[in-house]
């Protein structure tokens, strides 16, 4: 009976005798025995072939002391998923989307980056998204004209597209139906169509959707738009000269921060823009005199809007000119200050959950030092709160309404999610860019058919002050507080 | 006679104007007078005397005559042993040149005549008009004595015309064997002071190497060794071999047996390495040879007359066989703490970029999985531990990761599973263990991944159970053809360069079989190819040529079927002329395929040649202008790059042509370029071509794009080279939304940190020395797979990566004692400096630093012992080295 050495992995098992009267499977239990691996999983190497069961020890040539090797595991055998995984390439394109991390971009047709680059900023926006779509058809209501229809359902479907391709879109229909709608934007030069200022097309599409979205079926004030969008101002309008005082209420969907020499920052700009000079006739004086409009916001929406004032009209050359100067804007918007004092006190509770949230994300060891720093705070707005107190208490009720609707407050803090650029001397020529922050977090640039991923600390670096893109509209999404 | 030369010397001692003033003069006779007038007393008297002697020399009485000879001989022999300027007695004996020629031919033989002979041989070395060869014709007609004694200059002057003699008189078919007397003084001469290439360049020219043994001694045996290897890279066939024979020859003489092995070996000449053997006595030498045997990874039996004790013969052949390569990489792994495995992530750095990197999508890719699974599996590469494929076998079934094999879809499952055997490479035991559980998978990738595993487990080292032989013969006829090209490739790569006649008898009938498909086919060629390579094989190649042969029409168009010729040039890898019989036969083939056939066998044959006419004929190939669908010129611009690899003053060269069929080739050129470059300076990081293959990455054309990123991941590969790592990365934000380039950048990726920095691909190693063959096998391989990147790598034979195996070696020093342990020393390790031809001893190393072994070598690294206290048993400090303790060391107080 020769006895041979057998070498399993690491291990050599130097003395194992084999009965050559017997066959090999006898040996294979042995081996067993040793190494606990199962006879049938074996591969025992001999001169390179297998051991077979019933080979013939004799043919084989074993010599007294020869190494054996056996390769062989009692480990399970590796069994696939049940449910293997979906992999990106096998997705039919709708869903690889989401793989994606953003939406399509848009075809330029023309000298309509204006066009692309608004529609990419409101598609941003998904209880925009989630209004039209249960914007019907057909049903259109009375006191809607056919285009301001046909437009809203273009928008519709453009958004839809967005989402479901990867690849860019040409947004066809929606041009037809936005020229037809509003045939400014129709102008040609020189045979081809112009360039027109994003601005404008941004108002016009907001104000037919807000026409078009005005719920038919519950009462007339539950404005989608108006709700996302729209801004309560109250106005104190002062005549200096008179003396005499109005309150005047309205409601705008966007902010203007004006620019001038004095402005470097958005917060001054929008301080700026909301006292103006107005030249009416006043009852007392029997002639136009001049008043003074002093705003304060007292209604916030979920979607602050901001329009840089970029532009003016040049009459020397009859154009819009641009102002380059650079206007600072932070990626988180706190307009407390501009709200009016009925809006501070409503927003006082919500603000001091905010900071409380921060201060438990700034982590446990700060808690101490920040409960005591917040309550003095909160001292401080308190002793402020009775002094200044007083104003239509309506008003008020009517935006924590609108808020507690979905159980949330608004804070007054706002995040940026969307900057439309211009590059270019004016507001006719040069051209338009969004830049949408997206679900994710991630900033994309949407430059026509092309969107770019970004940096966020790029974002803030279009606030002008050269001939790079250069933010004409902000939108901040409010941060919201669960009650 | 010109007066010119005579002039400027004596200028020396006169003042300037002098020369203005004579330089116009035309008359010689006026100039003399001249310039007698010039001459201070001594050197007049000197001229006088001469003048004298040269009277007399003509003198009819004999005694007066030898006198005035003699001292004529003796005059001149004082002066000529230093030669800045022409010396006084030369110059002063210049216008009596003629007159003694004439009286010499009216002397009568005698010993007088050969005397002033050979006064006329040393006057011949000024006044001789180019290519009368004068000097030479005295010297034979002279006394045959001592020519050393008339100086160096004049030594050197008789072997220039020598040489010329030689060539003339060869033409004419005359005698040399007056010559060859002369050489033989003339080389003892040389010999002796120090001017050993002086004498090998004279034998050379007369064809005489053998002389050269006779004269070298001890002292002058290396240097004179030095120069006939690195002359031989630049001299023609036969030549070469002829001169490193000699090498050979010396070196074996002064028993310097590890260089007298590598000449073997560069020679390829199994005999030789047998002598060596043979010729050794000591066994620890013998171990140090199987270490260069073995880092050469060509098979080599031992046999009693070798070895005569068995177990020394099996602790030998254990050496050989590389068994202890993982062992020792490991040991070099821990002692620069690389232990710890890396994720994929850990590579991409992608925290580094701008979000630009694509946010961490929720969907798995199955291109960025397989991507994942490369680059995992060459990074921890030989560590025997991952972080993707080894952890979920432990924790199999339910870990959180998932198993990963699984996060792979079809063919990438196969890439898989063979990554194991990757991860485990060198480590046959442990990577069967690991891979035998995927052979009883009922996923036919799965088992077909598990076979090539077993192959790449098992590539370089040889057992003698034959492991990867018995696991995989079993599968190769198996019906689904994954399963066959997975046992297929594995046995080309566990037994590459074995020429190994089990293989082929099972593999050679897969190649006549009708019914099995291209692929498998093409598969069964490379595996011939590589287990053959450089074999020269008749049969082998005569199965190849059938196989090609009967391709049909549409098959001879697919891509795949380009890997058929590509096994057939693999056998004459390197073997030259050899090829050319079945060059004549490729003629033959079907005009779609007989073009690449042929530009593909002769890069193979002339692969590592530096052949200047071979690159010249490739080049002629590039310069056509293709009808559509021609595809040779992919092999040829590769073949520029195989055969210039041999020296970095052809590499050079070839790297600036390559940059010219960049500007001018055509899109099928130039997408070549890149892969050229990268075999040019693989594992080499070159500046200039980093930023060549950088901005073809951007190129327009996506294939170049694609070819540059694959080469900007060779020619970092296994270098961890920070700025091709952050070229890479910007290029992975660059194509985050291309699919197929990303996956290159990401197999780039994967290659400069293969083996976490520690492996080279570079097939040349032992000083640049030794080419290993299966090594640039595995690397022409990949590249012709590379010319067609969306049929094979982007396609599903993306396995074909793993061929690159083949040139994976750890780039490392480790020094072992005479147990064969690891021993650590203090070595000197720097950029080396080509010391060929320098007198004395030259530092062979620059801006070195001092380190303990082992150490890691980079391109063109060079190591030396800091200590005395051991000897090293390689003169090359590369691999395995055994150090043996120095008798004479005295430790300092």
């Amino acid at each position: 009976m020769p006895t041979v050495s057998v070498k399993w992995q690491k291990e050599l098992y130097p003395a194992v005798e084999i009965d050559t009267t017997q066959s090999p499977y006898v040996f294979k239990c042995q081996l067993y025995d040793l190494t606990g691996v199962p006879p049938e999983r074996q591969k025992i190497m001999v001169k390179g072939g297998i051991l077979k069961d019933d080979s013939d020890w004799s043919k084989l040539g074993l010599k007294e002391g020869q190494k054996l090797m056996m390769v062989g595991t009692a480990d399970v055998i590796a069994k696939a998923p049940e449910k293997g995984p979906v992999f990106m390439e096998d997705l039919p394109e709708e869903e690889q989307v989401v793989a994606v991390g953003h939406s399509a971009g848009l075809f330029n047709l023309g000298n309509t980056c204006y066009m692309n680059s608004t529609m990419q900023c409101l598609h941003s926006v998904p209880e925009l998204k989630s209004a039209l779509t249960e914007y019907p058809q057909s049903g259109r209501s009375n006191d809607l004209d056919q285009s301001s229809h046909l437009l809203t359902v273009a928008t519709r479907d453009l958004f839809n597209e967005l989402d479901k391709n990867v690849k860019p879109v040409a947004p066809m229909q929606f041009w037809m139906v936005l020229r037809k709608k509003y045939p400014q934007f129709g102008q040609l030069h020189n045979g081809s169509f112009m360039q027109q200022d994003a601005e404008e097309c941004w108002t016009q599409i907001l104000y037919t959707l807000s026409q078009a979205l005005r719920s038919p079926s519950t009462s007339a004030n539950l404005d989608t738009v108006k709700e996302l969008f729209g801004i309560d101002l109250v106005s104190r309008v002062h005549c200096a000269e008179s003396g005499e005082e109005s309150m005047e209420t309205e409601t705008v969907y966007s902010l203007k921060c004006h620019i001038s020499h004095e402005v470097n920052h958005l917060h001054e700009g929008l301080k700026h823009g909301l006292k103006s000079e107005l030249e009416k006739a006043s009852p007392s004086l029997g002639r136009s005199a001049v008043y003074l409009k002093d705003s304060r916001i007292n209604g916030l929406p979920k979607y602050l809007t901001i329009q840089f004032v970029r532009f003016f009209w040049k009459r020397e050359s009859n154009q819009k000119a641009k102002i380059l100067r650079k206007v600072d804007y932070p990626l988180e918007l706190d307009i407390f200050d501009l709200c009016s004092d009925d809006l501070r006190k409503n927003l006082e509770a919500p603000r001091q959950m905010l900071r409380d949230e921060d201060g438990r994300k700034a982590g446990l060891k700060l808690k101490q030092k920040n409960t005591s720093s917040v309550d003095s705070d909160v001292k401080m707005s308190d002793a402020e709160g009775p002094s200044t107190g007083s104003g239509e208490s309506s008003k008020a009720t009517l935006g924590e309404a609108v808020a507690s609707d979905k159980n949330v407050q608004l804070t007054g803090v706002y995040d940026l999610v969307a900057v439309l650029t211009h590059k270019g001397r004016s507001a006719d020529s040069g051209h338009y860019v969004a830049w949408v922050k997206q679900e994710n977090g991630k900033w994309i640039q949407f430059d026509d058919d092309n969107p770019i991923p970004q940096r966020e600390e790029d974002i803030t670096k279009l606030s002008g002050g050269g001939d790079w893109h250069m933010a004409y509209i902000c939108m901040y999404k409010a941060r919201t507080i669960p009650m | 006679m010109e007066s010119e030369p005579n002039n400027t010397a004596s200028g020396s001692g006169n003042p300037k104007e002098e020369a203005t003033l004579k330089a116009p003069s035309k008359d010689p006779k006026t100039k003399d007078d001249k310039k007698d007038e010039d001459l201070s007393e001594e050197d007049l008297a000197l001229k006088q005397q001469l003048e004298l002697y040269v009277e007399r020399a003509q003198d009819a009485d004999l005694g007066l005559q030898k006198f005035a000879l003699e001292s004529m001989r003796q005059e001149i022999r004082t002066s000529t042993s230093s030669m800045t300027s022409v010396p006084k007695p030369l110059k002063f004996l210049r216008p009596h040149y003629g007159t003694l020629k004439s009286y010499y031919e009216t002397m009568a033989d005698s010993d007088l005549k050969k005397l002033l002979a050979d006064i006329l041989s040393v006057l011949a070395l000024t006044m001789s008009a180019e290519g009368d060869r004068e000097s030479l014709k005295y010297r034979l007609l002279g006394s045959e004595g001592d020519i050393g004694s008339w100086g160096h200059e004049y030594v050197r002057n008789l072997a220039g015309e020598i040489a010329q003699e030689y060539s003339k008189r060869v033409n004419e078919e005359a005698t040399v064997d007056d010559l060859i007397e002369l050489v033989e003084q003339i080389v003892a001469f040389h010999m002796k002071h120090n001017a050993e290439p002086e004498a090998v360049d004279l034998l050379m020219e007369v064809e005489y190497l053998d002389l050269l043994v006779k004269h070298v001694d001890k002292t002058n045996y290396k240097r004179t060794c030095l120069y006939l290897t690195s002359s031989a890279r630049y001299l023609p066939g036969p030549d070469d071999v002829s001169v490193l024979d000699i090498a050979y020859t010396i070196y074996s003489k002064f028993e310097e047996f590890p260089s007298a092995l590598q000449i073997a070996l560069y020679l390829d000449n199994m005999q030789h390495v047998k002598q060596v053997f043979t010729s050794c006595p000591d066994l620890l030498r013998k171990k140090q040879f199987c270490y260069i045997l073995a880092r050469q990874g060509i098979s080599f039996e031992l046999d009693e007359e070798m070895c005569a004790d068995d177990e020394d013969k099996e602790a030998l052949q254990e050496i050989i066989n590389n068994t202890k390569l993982s062992e020792g990489y490991l040991t070099l792994a821990r002692d620069i703490e690389v232990m710890e495995p890396k994720s994929p992530e850990d590579i991409y750095k992608a925290h580094l970029l701008d979000g630009r990197a694509s946010a961490g999508a929720s969907v798995d890719s199955a291109r960025q999985n397989l991507a994942a699974t490369f680059v995992n599996a060459f990074v921890n590469a030989g560590f025997g531990q991952d972080k993707l494929m080894t952890v979920t076998s432990e924790t199999s079934g339910g870990g959180s990761l998932g198993n990963w094999l699984f996060k792979n879809k079809e063919h990438g499952k196969a890439s898989a599973t063979a990554s194991l055997g990757m991860i485990d490479l060198w480590d046959v035991d442990t990577g069967l263990a690991q891979l035998d559980k995927y052979f009883h998978s009922n996923d036919n990738h799965v088992t077909a991944g598990a076979l090539l595993g077993v192959g790449i487990v098992n590539c370089g080292i040889k057992n003698d159970c034959d492991p990867a032989l018995a696991l995989l013969a079993d599968y190769l006829d198996k019906e689904d053809s994954s399963i066959r090209i997975g046992a297929i490739t594995g046995l080309g790569l566990a037994y590459a360069g074995t020429q190994n006649e089990q293989i082929r008898d099972k593999l050679t009938p897969i190649l006549g079989d009708p019914k099995a498909p291209l692929d498998v086919i093409a598969f069964t060629s490379i595996a011939l190819g590589l287990v053959y390579v450089g074999s020269c094989n008749e049969e082998v190649a005569q199965a190849i040529i059938f196989a090609l042969m009967d391709r049909s029409e549409s098959d001879l168009g697919e891509p795949l079927t380009r890997l058929l010729p590509l096994g057939l040039g693999l056998l004459y890898l390197g073997k030259q002329h050899s090829v050319e019989a079945t060059a004549e036969v490729s003629k033959t083939f079907n005009e779609k395929i007989r073009k690449y056939c042929d530009m593909t066998l002769l890069s193979c044959a002339y692969a590592g040649t530096g052949n200047v006419l071979k690159v010249q004929h490739f080049l002629g190939q590039c310069a056509q202008h293709l009808e559509k669908g021609e595809t040779f010129q992919g092999p040829a611009v590769l073949g520029i790059a195989m055969v210039a690899m041999a020296e970095e003053l052809g590499l050079d060269m070839a790297i600036r042509s390559l940059e010219h069929l960049l500007q001018y080739g055509e899109q099928n050129i130039r997408k070549a370029v890149p892969l050229a470059l990268g075999l040019l300076c693989i594992s080499n990081p070159k500046v200039h071509v980093m930023d060549t293959l950088s901005r073809l990455s951007h190129d327009a054309d996506t294939e170049v794009a694609m070819a540059a990123v694959i080469s900007l991941g060779l020619i970092g590969a296994g270098t961890n080279n920070a700025r091709i790592a952050g070229m890479l990365r910007n290029l992975s934000s660059y194509y985050y939304k291309e699919a197929s380039l990303l996956f290159c950048v990401r197999i780039a990726q994967g290659f400069v940190h293969m083996g976490k920095g520690l492996l080279t691909l570079a097939p040349y190693h032992s000083e640049r020395f030794l080419l290993s063959p299966t090594a640039l096998a595995g690397l022409v391989v990949l590249l012709h797979a590379c010319l067609d990147m969306k049929a094979i790598i982007l396609g599903k034979y993306h396995y074909v990566l793993y061929f690159v195996v083949l040139a994976m070696q750890p780039r490392m020093l480790l020094t072992v004692d005479e147990n064969l342990k690891p021993l650590a020393v203090p070595v000197r390790v720097g950029q080396a400096v080509d010391v060929v031809g320098q007198a004395g001893r030259p530092k062979t190393i620059t801006g070195f630093q001092t380190h303990s072994t082992p150490v890691l070598l980079a391109a063109g690294d060079r190591a030396e012992l800091a200590t005395e206290k051991y000897i090293p048993l390689s003169p090359i400090l590369e691999g395995f080295v055994i150090l043996k303790e120095n008798p004479d060391f005295r430790e300092e107080a």
